[in-house]
Formats: C-alpha cells, sequence, structure tokens
C-alpha cells in the first residue's frame, strides 16, 4: 500500500506538472492548447531518439528534449494562435488550430521508416519503448520494506522544486506580474506598456518547456514511449486535472495533479486497475456539473 | 399601471446596484429612467426582464407578476427590450432578425416543414410581409431586408434592435439607451421614432443617462442615483430639482447651475453647432508636443471619429468634452496605439502614434489612464504600482518613485498590501492616476477620471490632476463631466459625433452660452 | 488518383468492389450530421463516440442475446442513445463553450474507460464478437437510404422554428431569450437529436464488422476529434457542410494513395488552413452553389437560413 502511495504521488507529479503548463495558457489566453500533449511526447521522443539514435548523454538530450518542446511553444504560437488573434476569431478556433497541429506531430513522429529520424518506433515491431539500461542511474533502494524505483523517487521533489520556481516567479518577480497582468487584463497590460505579443509567446514556450520535461520524466520512470504516450496518459487526464484545480489557476493545477494521481491509485487498489481509467473522467464530469470553476478557479459571468 | 415595482432590490458583492426601487409606469405613456452612469438602471431593468434574479421585492405587468420568471417567459408575457450593447443576431440578415423576433407567435411547425405542404409556405410567406412591414415602422428601407445585420450602419442597427422587439408584439417595449452614441439629428429621428410607436398606443419604459432625450419624450422621469430612486416626477420637476443635478454634476457645480446639463432637450446641440459656426477657433500652439491631423476612425460600418484635428503644446492642460458617445475614448485610444486609424495622422514629439506598437508609445512617454480605471484586480496595489514601471530602466530611482507616490496619495500607502480590487471606486481612479505617473508620461492621457466617483472623490481627483500639471506633466483630458474639465483647462475642444464643432480657452468655452446649456445646464 | 479513373469509367463495379468504403460514407455522412445538430444550435459537443458506443453494444448485443432483426436492434438502440443523451445533457447542457466541450469528451472517456472496459458483458478490451454481422452490400441501401431521409429532415427542421430558435440561439444565447426562446429546451432537443443520431449511426457501423472494439480510434477522443473535422472542414452553417467533410476526410486516404502515414499529417494541415482562412468551411455560407445544382429552385427569403 505505501508503495502505491509513492506511485501516487510520482504520478501525481507528472500530471501536475503537464497542467501546471496547461492551466499556464488557458489563464492567459483563455484557450485550450490541445497540443500540449503532443508537445509532452516529443520531449520524450526526442530525448529518446537523441540517446538511442545519435549517442548522447541523457543529460545532454533531455536539455535538448526541452529545447524541442520549447521550439514547438514558438511554432504554436505563430501557426496555430497569432493568425487566429489577428483575425479576431473566436476561441473555440484555436482550439480546433492546436488539435490540427498535435495531429501533425503525432504523425511525423509516427513515421517509422527506416532512416527517418523517428524510426526507433518500428525496432523489433515494439510499440513503445523505453530507455535502454544504465542510460541513466536508477538504483533500486530499499526503504522500510518498499523496494522503490529511484527514478520514481528523485522525480517527486524534482518536480515540485520546479512548480515552486515557478510560483515564485509568477508571484514576486516583474515578468511573472506581467503574465499575471496580461491574463487578467490584456488591455490594462497593453496601456502599461507591456508588449502582449511577446509576453503570449513566453507563456507558450514555458507552458511547452514544462509539457515536454513532464514527458521526458515520464519517459524514464515509466519506461513507455511511443507517439501515443501524450494521448494515452495526460491528454484527457490533463483536462481532468485543470477543471478540478479551476482553470487558470496555477495551485490549482498543482494540487489537481496529486489529487487525481492519488485518487486513481486509490481506485486501482480498491477496484483493480481496470477501474482506474474512468476515475479520471467521472471526477471530471462531476466537478464540471457540480462547480464548473474548480476548487480555485473564479465563476464566469456574462455581462449584460 | 402597466407596469409596478416593488422596492426592487439586487446586490452584486458589497456593491447595492439596485436598492429599494419603486417604480410604478402607466398603461400608454412614456416613462424615463435616467441617471449618471453606473446608476444602477441597466441592472434594474435586467431584473425585471429576468435576467437577474430579485433579491428582494416584486414587479407585476398589468395582473401577472414577474418575480422569479425566468427571461424568456417574461419576453413572452409581453416585454420586449433593446440592449445597451445592442445585441442583434450578427450574422443573419436584417429580416431573419425580425422573424426571429416573431418566435413567440409561430405555433411549433416541425410537422409542417416537414411535409412541405404548401399551405406552411403561405404562412410563412404572411411572416416575411409583417417582418418588412415592422422594418418600415422603424424606418428601415425595404433594400435593409436582406443584410446582414452586422455589416449596417450603427443608427439602423439600433432601429432593427427595435423592430424585432416590437415583432414580439409586446405590451411594453423597454429600450436600454437607444440614442446612445448619436448625432443630435440622429436622436431627432430616434426621438420621433419612440413618438411614433407610443401614438399607437405602445408603453414604453426609456432608460437613457442623457438628459436632452429624455426630457422631451417623456411623460414621466425616475432619477436613479447609486441604486435608489432619488426623484419621481414629469421632466420640468426633476431636472430642477437639487439633488438630481447634484448627481449630475458633483459639488461645486450647484451655485452656477439652474438646470441640469441638457434640460432644454435636443435642440440644444444644434445651437452649439451653429455656435461653432459662428465663432473664431483658438490659436493652435506653434510647436505642440502632440500634433493630431485630420484622424478618422472606424469601427466597422460606424466611423467613430471623423477628420479630427488638434494639438497639446508642453506643459497644457487641453479638455475634450462632448456627450457620451462622441468618439473621445475612441481618440484617446488611437493615440496609445489600441485601436488603429483609418487614415490621418497623429504625431507625438516625432514618434508617429498611428504605426507605432502600444508598448513602444508608453515607453515613449505617452500614458493613458482608461476609461474604467482598469486597474489589476487580483494583484495588489503595491504589484500594481511595480508593474507601471515596466516600460522603464531606471531600477533605483523606480523604487524611490513609488515610495514618492504612496506618499502623495496616503490612501494608496495605507493599503499598499492589499488587493486593488477591495479598494472603493475614487480609490481606484486615484491608483489609476498613479499608475500613470509611475510610467513617467510627458503626456497623460486621462478618460473620464470622474465617472462613476462621489463627489468627494471627484474634488481629490481633480485636485491631484492639478498637482501633476504643476510638476510640469502636460495633459490630455476626456471628460463627461464639462463643468471640472473646463474648469481647470487651459483649452479645450467640444466633440460632438466624432468632429470636433469648438475650441478655445477653458475659459471661454465655460462661458460660452451654447456650450453652457447643453454641456452646463445653463 | 486510379481511383477516381475507376469511379467514372466503370461505377458499377467500383460500387460493387468498394461496398464497405461506401457503407463507411454513408455512415460517417451520419455522424457529421449529428455533429451538425449541435453545432448549429451553438454546442460545441464531443459526445458524438460515446452514443455511437451505445448504438453499437446495444444492438449488437440484442442481436446476439435476443436475435432481434437488424432493423429492430438498430431503432432500439438508436433510442436509448436518445435517452442517456437526454439524461447527459441535464447537468451538463448549462456550460458553455470550452466547459461543454470538456465535459462531453469526459463523458465519452468515463464511458469508454469507465463502462465499457470494465462490465464483462460487453466483452471488456477484447471487443465484442458479432455473431449476426450484416453484408456491407445488403446493407448498403439501408444506410444510404437513411442518410437522404436524415438529412432532409435535419434540412426542412432548420428551416422551420426550431432552426430558427436554433440560428439565434447560436449567435446570442442571451438576446434569444429577450425574444422568448426557451433556450434550455432547444438545446436539449438539438443535443438528443444528435444523439438519437450519432447511436443510429453506432449501430449501423458495428453490423458492418464481425467485431467491435473499444478503441480510443473507435470511441474514443480520437474519433471525436474526426467527426469534429468533418464539421470545421465542411462548414457548420448548412446541413451539407459536415456531410461534405465526411464525404472528404473519408477519401483522403483514396485521393492520396501512398501517402500512408501522412494522411495525418495533411489532415492536421488542412484543419489549421481551414480555422484560420475559412473558417465558416467548404459549404459554409455562400458556398451554397458548390453544393446545389442550378435547376433546384431558388428559395425564397424563408426563416433564418444562414445557409
Amino acid at each position: 500500500m505505501d508503495q502505491q502511495i509513492v506511485n501516487a504521488i510520482f504520478i501525481g507529479s507528472i500530471y501536475a506538472l503537464f497542467a501546471v503548463g496547461y492551466t499556464l495558457v488557458f489563464g492567459i489566453l483563455d484557450i485550450l492548447n490541445l497540443a500540449h500533449s503532443a508537445v509532452f511526447m516529443l520531449g520524450a521522443a526526442t530525448t529518446y531518439t537523441l540517446v538511442v539514435k545519435y549517442g548522447q548523454v541523457f543529460w545532454v538530450a533531455s536539455v535538448v528534449g526541452i529545447a524541442a518542446s520549447a521550439l514547438m511553444g514558438l511554432v504554436i504560437e505563430h501557426v496555430c494562435l497569432r493568425p487566429l488573434r489577428r483575425r479576431q476569431a473566436p476561441p473555440i478556433a484555436a482550439l480546433i488550430s492546436t488539435i490540427g497541429l498535435a495531429l501533425i506531430i503525432v504523425a511525423a513522429v509516427e513515421q517509422g521508416k527506416q532512416g527517418s529520424l523517428f524510426s526507433w518506433l518500428w525496432v523489433d515491431g515494439a510499440n513503445s519503448v523505453a530507455f535502454p539500461a544504465g542510460t541513466i542511474p536508477n538504483p533500486t533502494w530499499h526503504v522500510a520494506d518498499l523496494s522503490l524505483d529511484a527514478s520514481k523517487v528523485v522525480i517527486i521533489p524534482v518536480s515540485i522544486a520546479l512548480m515552486l520556481v515557478l510560483g515564485y516567479v509568477m508571484r514576486y518577480t516583474q515578468i511573472g506580474r506581467g503574465l499575471r497582468a496580461v491574463a487578467e487584463n490584456p488591455r490594462a497590460a497593453r496601456l502599461m506598456g507591456l508588449d502582449v505579443d511577446r509576453m503570449i509567446t513566453l507563456t507558450l514556450v514555458i507552458s511547452s518547456a514544462l509539457g515536454g520535461l513532464a514527458g521526458i520524466l515520464f519517459g524514464v520512470a515509466l519506461g513507455d514511449i511511443s507517439p501515443y504516450i501524450g494521448r494515452d496518459n495526460v491528454e484527457v487526464r490533463g483536462l481532468a486535472v485543470i477543471v478540478l484545480g479551476g482553470m487558470g489557476s496555477i495551485p490549482g493545477a498543482v494540487i489537481g495533479g496529486y489529487l487525481l494521481g492519488l485518487v486513481e491509485i486509490m481506485a486501482l487498489v480498491t477496484f483493480g486497475s481496470s477501474a482506474r481509467g474512468g476515475v479520471a473522467f467521472a471526477a471530471l464530469f462531476l466537478m464540471l456539473v457540480l462547480r464548473p470553476q474548480g476548487l480555485f478557479g473564479t465563476r464566469l459571468r456574462e455581462r449584460i | 399601471m402597466l407596469l409596478r415595482l416593488d422596492d426592487v432590490r439586487r446586490h452584486f458583492g458589497g456593491v447595492h446596484a439596485v436598492d429599494g426601487v419603486s417604480l410604478e409606469v402607466e398603461q400608454g405613456s412614456i416613462q424615463g429612467l435616467i441617471g449618471p452612469n453606473g446608476a444602477g438602471k441597466t441592472t434594474l431593468v435586467n431584473v425585471i426582464t429576468g435576467y437577474a434574479r430579485f433579491q428582494s421585492g416584486r414587479a407585476w405587468i398589468e395582473s401577472d407578476e414577474l418575480t422569479g420568471r425566468p427571461a424568456y417567459r417574461i419576453a413572452a408575457m409581453g416585454i420586449a427590450r433593446t440592449f445597451q450593447n445592442i445585441r442583434l443576431f450578427k450574422d443573419l440578415t436584417a429580416i431573419e432578425n425580425v422573424l426571429i423576433g416573431m418566435h413567440t407567435r409561430r405555433r411549433d411547425d416541425t410537422l409542417a416543414q416537414l411535409a412541405t405542404l404548401p399551405i406552411f409556405r403561405t404562412a410563412e410567406l404572411s411572416r416575411v410581409k409583417d417582418a418588412y412591414t415592422l422594418l418600415e415602422t422603424v424606418g428601415l428601407q425595404k433594400s435593409v431586408g436582406t443584410r446582414h445585420a452586422a455589416t449596417l450602419p450603427y443608427g439602423d442597427q439600433r432601429r432593427l434592435e427595435i423592430a424585432r422587439a416590437l415583432a414580439l408584439r409586446p405590451r411594453l417595449l423597454i429600450l436600454d439607451e437607444p440614442a446612445a452614441g448619436m448625432n443630435p439629428n440622429e436622436k431627432q429621428g430616434m426621438r420621433e421614432l419612440i413618438e411614433r410607436l407610443n401614438a399607437d398606443g405602445l408603453t414604453i419604459l426609456l432608460i437613457d443617462h442623457d438628459m436632452r432625450l429624455v426630457m422631451g419624450v417623456c411623460k414621466r422621469v425616475a432619477v436613479l442615483n447609486f441604486g435608489k430612486k432619488i426623484a419621481d416626477g414629469t421632466p420640468e420637476e426633476v431636472s430642477t430639482d437639487a439633488t438630481v443635478i447634484k448627481a449630475y454634476l458633483g459639488t461645486g457645480g450647484e451655485r452656477e447651475v439652474t438646470s441640469a446639463p441638457g434640460a432644454s432637450g435636443v435642440a440644444e446641440e444644434t445651437d452649439v453647432e451653429q455656435a461653432a459656426s459662428t465663432s473664431r477657433a483658438a490659436r493652435e500652439p506653434d510647436n505642440p508636443i502632440l500634433d493630431v491631423e485630420n484622424l478618422t476612425v472606424s469601427y466597422g460600418a460606424i466611423v467613430a471619429v471623423r477628420g479630427v484635428s488638434f494639438r497639446v503644446a508642453k506643459g497644457e492642460v487641453v479638455a475634450l468634452i462632448g456627450a457620451n458617445g462622441a468618439g473621445k475614448s475612441t481618440i484617446l485610444n488611437t493615440l496609445s496605439g489600441l485601436i488603429r486609424a483609418g487614415s490621418g495622422s497623429a504625431v507625438f514629439d516625432g514618434l508617429d502614434l498611428i504605426s507605432a506598437k502600444a508598448s513602444s508609445i508608453v515607453r515613449r512617454g505617452l500614458v493613458q489612464v482608461p476609461e474604467g480605471r482598469e486597474i489589476l484586480a487580483r494583484q495588489t496595489v503595491l504589484e500594481n504600482l511595480e508593474l507601471a514601471t515596466w516600460a522603464r530602466r531606471d531600477g533605483a530611482a523606480t523604487r524611490a518613485q513609488i515610495d514618492a507616490v504612496l506618499k502623495r496619495f496616503p490612501i494608496l500607502g495605507e493599503r499598499r498590501d492589499l488587493s486593488a480590487g477591495s479598494l472603493s471606486g475614487g480609490e481606484q481612479q486615484m491608483l489609476a492616476i498613479a499608475r500613470g505617473i509611475l510610467a513617467k508620461p510627458r503626456l497623460l492621457l486621462l478618460d473620464e477620471p470622474s465617472l462613476g466617483l462621489a463627489p468627494q472623490m471627484v474634488d481629490e481627483v481633480f485636485r491631484a490632476i492639478e498637482e501633476i500639471h504643476k510638476d510640469g506633466t502636460t495633459i490630455l483630458l476626456v471628460e463627461q463631466n464639462a463643468l471640472r474639465a473646463l474648469a481647470i483647462a487651459d483649452r479645450a475642444y467640444v466633440i460632438e459625433t466624432g468632429r470636433i464643432l469648438l475650441s478655445g480657452s477653458g475659459d471661454e468655452l465655460l462661458h460660452n452660452p451654447a456650450v453652457r446649456r447643453a454641456y452646463l445646464g445653463g | 488518383m486510379d481511383f477516381f479513373i475507376s469511379l467514372v469509367s466503370d461505377p458499377v463495379a467500383f460500387w460493387n468492389s468498394h461496398t464497405l468504403l461506401i457503407a463507411q460514407i454513408g455512415i460517417n455522412c451520419i455522424i457529421a450530421t449529428s455533429m451538425f445538430l449541435v453545432l448549429y444550435s451553438g454546442q460545441l459537443s464531443l459526445a458524438a463516440p460515446g452514443f455511437m458506443a451505445i448504438g453499437a453494444y446495444v444492438s449488437v448485443l440484442m442481436s446476439n442475446y435476443w436475435h432481434t432483426p437488424g432493423v429492430v436492434s438498430t431503432i432500439a438502440a438508436a433510442l436509448l442513445a436518445g435517452v442517456i443523451g437526454f439524461l447527459v445533457g441535464l447537468p451538463v447542457l448549462r456550460l458553455r463553450g470550452v466547459f461543454l466541450a470538456i465535459a462531453t469528451i469526459g463523458f465519452i472517456e468515463a464511458l469508454r474507460l469507465g463502462v465499457i472496459l470494465n462490465v464483462p458483458i460487453t466483452g471488456e478490451g477484447l471487443g465484442l464478437s458479432n455473431t449476426r454481422s450484416a453484408d456491407p452490400l445488403g446493407a448498403i441501401n439501408f444506410i444510404l437510404v437513411s442518410l437522404i431521409v436524415i438529412v432532409f429532415v435535419v434540412w426542412r427542421l432548420t428551416k422551420g422554428r426550431l432552426g430558427n430558435a436554433w440560428a439565434a440561439i447560436r449567435q446570442d444565447e442571451l438576446a434569444a431569450l429577450s425574444q422568448g426562446i426557451d433556450v434550455a429546451r432547444y438545446k436539449m432537443i438539438a443535443f438528443v437529436l444528435s444523439a438519437l443520431m450519432a447511436g443510429y449511426a453506432g449501430a449501423l457501423e458495428a453490423h458492418l464488422f464481425f467485431n467491435i472494439d473499444p478503441g480510443d480510434a473507435q470511441y474514443g477522443v480520437t474519433r471525436a476529434v474526426q467527426v469534429l473535422t468533418f464539421a470545421v472542414l465542411g462548414g457548420s452553417g448548412f446541413v451539407l457542410g459536415p456531410v461534405v467533410g465526411a464525404l472528404i476526410i473519408t477519401l483522403l486516404p483514396y485521393i492520396f494513395q501512398g501517402a500512408g502515414d501522412y494522411i495525418n499529417i495533411l489532415a492536421g494541415i488542412f484543419l489549421i488552413a481551414v480555422i484560420v482562412f475559412r473558417p465558416q468551411g467548404i459549404v459554409g455560407r455562400g458556398g451554397l452553389a458548390l453544393v446545389r445544382p442550378a435547376w433546384w429552385p431558388k428559395a425564397r427569403v424563408s426563416a433564418a437560413s444562414p445557409g
């Protein structure tokens, strides 16, 4: 049972890290970036490719992986979002254009043909791959009567540290204040001299970097990398987390992530593994029906 | 009595938007409901029409109770309304908008549609015919029918919204600021339309904050201020009521004034136009820091600003006065780079404002304190101030200046760590101004700084403005409260429907009889 | 290209050799029309795959256990989908925009992962085998006739009082209320009809195959995205829009033969291009001329036909 608690906290960290990026974009732009889960996968896939195909050391590969994800954030802004903002399109349009980009990213990674960038997928006909043993030191620690994967355990404080840093930046730095200003009132922000377009680009870059990092950590700890890890693990769960926590609220995303992790593991323990999948969505549904603004969100009210 | 309201109350958080209002509207009359901005008029309408809940109090139309009913039922009961911000079905054609208004009078025809029998065709055609008649009734041409609502000119959109409301065949028509943003001729047209509709027996409740329109048309007028009804009587009685005058002008206004601004009716504005053609323009400064030439700005089909030219010299206080919707805010927003001008030029200290990015404009020293304050409610006072220094790059000096500002506005100093949203309206205005100063402006644009503030706060705000001016900042001030604005301005321009009608020194305009009658209440 | 050549040169042979494809197109068009209904009334609901799953499983179970004839089980399943649509709609329809979309995603995944994969009778992860699957050639006529009837019915609905109300709601719910339109009720009607249609399509689809499986591509988010793409590509202003979109997307792999894995990349590019440059879709509003033959009688200025 205690073993499962560690699992819960670990998977909660991944959910939280992913959801923070999701909610950051929603908070500032009022749109759902559905390419986020594709970026999660891209981070893992890029890192893996660099390690396995190009023989890079893990740390270098992962930095490049994060950079690639951050770069994708730039692409999302310039290809999917800015053209729509210029045309004053409704927020739903951004939803759809990010879906389009997600399709492209996943399909591109799916290209398993020999010699192409992501050909590792088709190694031995496997459906998913894992980092080769020894890529990253991952001893099994024996604490009390638990056998814990070091990687899983270490990821927890790493994630928490990252979220604390982000929280600090958002609350106490000028940049963070600027981002919050844009989130609350873009017009007032402009009048104070903020370059709103640049702030938005920054948001997407940070969010995507976090998403990609979450993917890398996921790949490392769970040994599961495929073009579908985004879709299968975090795409819809990420939605559940930000709904639970309140869309646009970073603390909400963090707490929601851990909450979901905990609830899923509890369902797993109580009802068996098959229940795990449905839990997130049942929770999502209930929250939307009972309290659409989530735990920490604010009520939206339309003015007449 | 057609409509009866009894002690209606509605509050949001701590704000008493509607604070115990009782009203009776006589069958077949035109009842006015006026009050300054933020008085609670639209909230009251929203409560009556079912868009907001009654927190206490009741309302009836004839013998049918309205309290607690949902909006669509109230509409079906015969209360039609228009909206302050025009809510037409934008992507539908004008005629389709009106046809939708007939929803409650149609019977469900699902089966009919499926059967496509010719009988049902005739029903449809007769509806279309009725719809065109309605368009005619509100003064729209037949050709307008097949145009999409979004493409119609502003005045036509307002009329279309009325036609759609009429399609309900209502017992009561509520018009929420139907003439906002219209020029005197258009307002006259709207006035005639309202009278025509009433002549046919329709009871009308007319909401506006503009005395002019309401005076000539309404049989009785009720005045709201801060959610309470402060007067209720004939137009005559109401416009000379001391409480009403104070509500509109704030303190400092009573001694100069015998009646509320615009009380003599719409005609006064045309007087101003006449005055414009006969007076000579004041001398424009030779070395202006801001030079605006022939500026034209449109929103879609609406030309908000037409060929406006003016200049501001260093160290001056220049005021732009005029009625609501005259285009004043549009001018400021264009100068700040939030809106792109259609044509014309605006140059600030060598920077072309038309093509520059908003952030560059602020960095150059042109800073706006926007209408409605637009402070960041969720951040603290201090954070708001710190953010204001974004455009500046002199770190240490910034800290010192923030402290100086907090000292100058002690209220802000006291509340530095509270969320800005918890401040009162007046305090928020102070914060907005403080924020403007911190951006180190060379030209400070102030958009309606006294809007919605209690009279004492208005005094404080104008005191602060004068202090800023004394420190050497050039100020361009947009104000509905013409009295205050002209009192502190060096020069001023009168703007009406996007054009400059008159210009002169503050004093000149203050004593210009036409201006006095139209904007200052005689 | 050979695809089109064979279509034009020998239609009959083409028909016979591509029955499954044609049947799938028909079904996708029906699903697209169900999507049209909710979008036309301003609701971004992605619940279609969920109702399809209900339709599929229920009708196959009925066929397997009660040996009901195909038509009966299909219609019964559709009705059940409609009922569940009503139940789901009750809490969900007061949500707007993105929130509604998310809630419907929650619904379909809760259904798929929570219910279908956990209830033994559905065969859980292995899917359900259909002991009485129909012959596609036989089913085609039924499917195409259904499609024509459904499209006709929905088209007529949009022209009537119901359609007017939906158009108004889509434009501006608050303004619609001021015209006496019971917004909640009409939204529910659209939602339930859409559920019915999706359930019907799901049941039809199930009978084409020997096995139905609860994978993501069948009844999950991936399918929901595909259905949304039909509507976005074709445009949701006129009933034929999503149908055209469904046609194009389903044929995409055949038009671009050899593209293989690149199909999705193409689909993604289409999606972005359409939403940025022509958000009203291919058929859009003014695009009627594309789909209506010149001899079709021109409608008089009729009520609320933004198509």
